[in-house]
């Protein structure tokens, strides 16, 4: 469903008054995302750069929103999330770190049964190059190109996408799936999409240790049979079992989660895994024609 | 985050299950045994699996407990110093495996169980003879089914015992935002009453802050999980990784801290920390900076610091002033800083820093940024 995404969605940012959600709402906008307003426990007030309403019932019934962006406290995303979906929003995006994994399994679940697209949690959020941007991924990354990148890490997929931009090389769509160890969607479930997606050349994989994401996108991804080339980096060769390294999902236990277990998954899966920025920069270059 | 053996014990114990008889031992204090055991062990407390293998546990005896458990402290185990022991009396009876873990896949808690004690996590999540493995939602309800689906599955000498662990521990997760929870070796002594050999607990950090119980513990344990309490009291992330490295980091994101960590090791440098700062929430102050600078001036061996900061919406040149302030807050810190700042506003950071002669060197590409502090410490 993301990757269809237009400059003609309808977007709303639930928690628009706060201030994180003011200043991302125009830098969106600036963007060239449709924001159509926003939901907030205070009443509009005349200096409100969007529409504001009281809930997503009311937002989307007055804008038609088809998207929105939660920007608000980890604490409060289940029960936002749950306004969004009775709503009838079709997608929601929530950036917030530190939401539960137990909030987090009943999102999951409330979304999947509601047939509606969850990205997040802890997600910096996604871009259609040249279309629209929803969260807050630096413009200076940005760019429209071929490339397909999804990534768990906000700032390690930012430097990547920097270095690509710079070569010359920008994305067809970039998903950030955040770091989360239970979240909405995962890189396995957009491994279809980006196989079939024609403005797609090849993708960038950017993932952590911990969890099994990478090795079930592994085995997606071979049974696609695409022969469109993938790059994948992997941070967290150094980090120490047992303990978390920032995000909640970036944790080791006995031989799951391991650096180990996921190149040689990617690997099986004829995925080019690189150990260090430059090295994935350069095969990228090498080997995928510039836009 | 992964509980020493003992406090994941506590909460076991809290929410209703029988442990052995054990005195908890941290380094410096004088060892008891436990008033009553026969036969103990003595187990460090290190957050790890595979202790047994690396020197970590050790049988006992009353005569030669005091060296038994300095032997037990003088090991390293998969890179941890143990900072306490557990001696634990042994219990006699048949073995088993019990776990319940988010399962981020499926989404929904599965709840697993082998006849087999001591095997690994995945190969009771793979199956085997006798094995169950039952995914529930992660709801009371749900797992009541799933603990009354583990009774009908298992040995009827063993069913009371197991469905009562299972409830147990199903309390447990839910009451305490567990990840994981599971008790490897599960005893079943000839009365048929379970003893938890071992605990493996993972909190969620994201629910510690709200969780009086856990944040007490953590505050309580300060000296055992610094890193965690470094995280609950200071509100991001620091870790500690290498006490006799050279290269202090300052850094913000996830992923792209454990990035330079690992390009810096496979460049034989010795990074010393991990450390998302989140430059998105110092609102014009300087603290968590200070706080940094703070901890890295107390390792002896290091020899510069690498600032990297790749902004998105942080404003850099707000940033160099916090940077530039906590420099000065901190004169502990005599080595040299390298400062890679990118994004919005770098050129206003670059002028303030370049306008300070404060022995911050700026550089805007990070490879050469990683390459010039490496270099650094090496004494070039």
């Amino acid at each position: 469903m993301l990757l269809d995404l237009s400059h003609d969605t309808a977007v709303i940012v639930q928690g628009i008054s706060g201030r994180m959600g003011q200043t991302h709402a125009k830098l969106m906008q600036r963007y060239g995302t449709r924001i159509v307003g926003g939901t907030s426990s205070r009443p509009p007030s005349p200096d409100d750069a969007f529409p504001v309403f009281p809930d997503c019932a009311a937002a989307v019934a007055a804008t038609g929103a088809q998207l929105s962006l939660l920007m608000v406290p980890p604490l409060q995303t289940l029960a936002a999330v749950e306004e969004a979906v009775h709503a009838g929003l079709r997608a929601v995006v929530t950036v917030g770190e530190g939401v539960p994994v137990l909030d987090a399994l009943r999102i999951r679940a409330l979304t999947r049964e509601a047939g509606v697209t969850w990205l997040g949690a802890s997600t910096p959020g996604m871009c259609i190059p040249g279309e629209l941007k929803v969260g807050f991924l630096p413009d200076v990354s940005l760019a429209p190109g071929r490339i397909g990148v999804m990534s768990k890490s906000g700032t390690l997929s930012y430097e990547v996408g920097y270095r690509l931009v710079a070569l010359g090389h920008g994305q067809s769509a970039w998903i950030g799936v955040g770091g989360d160890p239970v979240k909405g969607l995962r890189f396995a479930d957009l491994a279809a999409g980006f196989a079939a997606h024609d403005r797609t050349a090849a993708l960038v994989l950017v993932g952590e240790v911990g969890g099994t994401e990478e090795e079930d996108f592994a085995a997606a991804w071979q049974a696609l049979h695409c022969g469109k080339p993938v790059f994948a980096l992997i941070a967290g060769a150094q980090a120490k079992e047992g303990v978390t390294m920032g995000h909640a999902g970036a944790l080791v236990m006995g031989r799951r989660g391991t650096l180990q277990s996921k190149q040689a998954a990617l690997r099986a899966a004829g995925v080019q895994v690189f150990s260090s920025i430059q090295s994935l920069v350069r095969a990228v270059d090498a080997q995928v024609a510039r836009a | 985050m992964l509980l020493l053996e003992a406090h994941g014990k506590k909460l076991l114990a809290d929410a209703g299950l029988p442990l052995p008889r054990s005195e908890f031992v941290r380094a410096g204090e004088a060892p008891h045994w436990p008033a009553g055991a026969a036969a103990c062990v003595v187990k460090a407390q290190v957050p790890v699996g595979g202790r047994g293998k690396a020197g970590g546990i050790l049988r006992a005896t009353p005569e030669l407990l005091a060296a038994q458990v300095q032997a037990v402290f003088a090991a390293r185990i998969k890179g941890h110093a143990p900072q306490a022991v557990l001696i634990e009396e042994v219990v006699q009876g048949s073995e088993h495996y019990l776990s319940l873990i988010v399962d981020a896949n499926a989404g929904g808690l599965r709840l697993m169980y082998s006849p087999q004690g001591g095997v690994e996590i995945e190969d009771a999540f793979e199956g085997g003879a006798g094995s169950v493995n039952l995914l529930s939602a992660p709801t009371p309800a749900g797992l009541a089914t799933a603990a009354a689906q583990l009774r009908a599955s298992v040995a009827p000498e063993n069913r009371d015992a197991l469905t009562y662990v299972a409830q147990r521990l199903a309390d447990c997760v839910l009451d305490n935002g567990l990840l994981l929870a599971e008790i490897n070796p599960l005893f079943i002594d000839a009365q048929g009453r379970p003893w938890a050999g071992d605990a493996k607990l993972v909190v969620d950090m994201n629910v510690v802050p709200e969780h009086a119980g856990q944040r007490a513990l953590f505050e309580a344990n300060r000296d055992l999980y610094p890193d965690a309490w470094r995280k609950i009291s200071e509100d991001f992330d620091y870790v500690e990784i290498d006490r006799q490295g050279s290269i202090g980091l300052v850094t913000t994101g996830a992923g792209l801290s454990m990035m330079l960590i690992d390009e810096l090791v496979a460049h034989g440098a010795r990074p010393i920390n991990f450390c998302d700062i989140r430059t998105g929430q110092m609102r014009g102050r300087p603290d968590r900076l200070v706080s940094v600078l703070g901890w890295l001036g107390e390792i002896p061996t290091l020899r510069v610091v690498l600032v990297n900061v790749f902004a998105g919406i942080t404003d850099l040149g707000e940033f160099a002033h916090l940077l530039l302030e906590a420099r000065r807050l901190c004169p502990a810190i005599t080595v040299p800083v390298v400062a890679r700042l990118v994004g919005h506003n770098a050129a206003q950071a670059e002028a303030l820093i370049k306008a300070v002669p404060c022995g911050i060197e700026w550089e805007p590409d990070l490879e050469r940024a990683l390459a010039r502090a490496a270099a650094i410490a090496e004494g070039h």
